[in-house]
């Protein structure tokens, strides 16, 4: 199974530090020390406020995911337990875009890239979980309220064990009203 | 909020019955102005060039169109310089290209395909060759018509959409972060 990371809107108080911890942790921390129009600034987690709520949304990395299925150029893959993005291989089609029921993929810049005509390259951009790098997704470990949370098989796995046998012990008791 | 990135329509193949609707409303109003075509047959005096495809698979049909690729491999295929991007979207100048087929090949949907091109009514001739002058037709998103895409507009089923990428996006990620609540205590 892959895994994914999941935000929790009762702990999340829209502080966007996970934006800025997943640009840092992919772009690096140069970031800080240049021209803010030199990079592009391209967070793969998207901050959702409205009335009702903040939290951030990202990729589910699901199992049969739309996006692999519909890309054309077979730019999206799975690796590791989580699907990504080869951007060498995309472009930006924005079929991956449509075809996301989440709303996780956008197109971003790509910084000194060019197209023929001298346009701006933009190519999808998506949470990768952060693959290839040490310490695990950055937005888990920025939250100041912990309100991220990286999902793994074994994790959901026991949530669901856990779930079964109290759904069990609550059908025995009915059974048993004595005990 | 500033719009970044460029809309493209799809088809719906659950709703699509094949009729060609799309297409013919597609060459109609490309070449209004073009072709002099008005309202009836008898107007159409050059071969009919839509810029979509009406594609039939073993499960069904739909018609398939340009997406706009924010990377155009097209244009950037294109050694004329006759693609280029005008307004988020990707244009080619009928008048600049060449048919090199370098552009049908770039195009992962086969979004492009060569076609006669007319002017005045009549088909544009070439001086050493008995064929037509031809161009690359794919979709522009009608630019430059009044009311938007014709083929959203003539399809009787509602098959085609046109794609705002980002609005959707955006609406998606609400109702993506509204589940989270629903799902909050999943241990």
């Amino acid at each position: 199974m892959n895994y994914f990371v999941k935000g929790n809107p009762d702990l999340c108080i829209g502080c966007r530090t996970c934006m800025i911890g997943c640009v840092v942790a992919h772009e690096g921390k140069h970031i800080f020390e240049v021209d803010p129009d030199s990079y592009s600034f391209n967070p793969k987690l998207h901050m959702v406020k409205t009335a009702n709520l903040s939290v951030p949304v990202q990729c589910k990395h699901c199992e049969n995911p739309a996006c692999m299925a519909v890309c054309p150029v077979g730019a999206i893959s799975q690796k590791d337990h989580c699907i990504v993005i080869d951007t060498e291989k995309c472009m930006g089609c924005k079929s991956c875009m449509d075809a996301c029921p989440f709303g996780a993929i956008n197109m971003t810049v790509q910084t000194g890239k060019f197209q023929a005509d001298g346009t701006e390259k933009k190519v999808a951009n998506k949470c990768d979980l952060c693959y290839g790098f040490s310490g695990g997704p950055a937005c888990v470990r920025v939250c100041p309220t912990e309100a991220l949370t990286l999902v793994t098989e074994d994790e959901l796995g026991d949530a669901m064990e856990r779930k079964r046998a109290e759904a069990a012990r609550n059908a025995y008791l009915e059974t048993h009203p004595q005990e | 909020m500033k719009k970044e990135i460029g809309s493209f329509v799809v088809g719906d193949s659950t709703k699509c019955t094949g009729c060609k609707a799309c297409e013919l409303a597609c060459f109609t109003v490309h070449n209004r102005k073009s072709n002099h075509l008005g309202k009836t047959v008898g107007t159409v005096t050059v071969p009919v060039t839509p810029r979509l495809f009406l594609t039939k698979f073993e499960q069904g049909c739909m018609p398939i169109q340009c997406k706009h690729c924010e990377d155009a491999p097209c244009l950037n295929a294109c050694t004329k310089g006759a693609i280029s991007r005008i307004d988020h979207q990707v244009i080619v100048d009928a008048e600049k290209c060449i048919g090199c087929k370098d552009c049908m090949q770039a195009c992962p949907f086969g979004a492009i395909a060569l076609l006669p091109y007319a002017r005045d009514g009549r088909l544009v001739g070439q001086a050493m060759s008995s064929e037509p002058k031809v161009f690359a037709s794919k979709c522009d998103l009608c630019e430059g018509i009044e009311g938007g895409p014709a083929c959203v507009r003539v399809c009787p089923h509602q098959a085609l959409r046109l794609v705002d990428p980002e609005a959707e996006r955006e609406e998606k990620n609400i109702r993506a972060a509204e589940a989270l609540l629903l799902t909050k205590n999943w241990r």
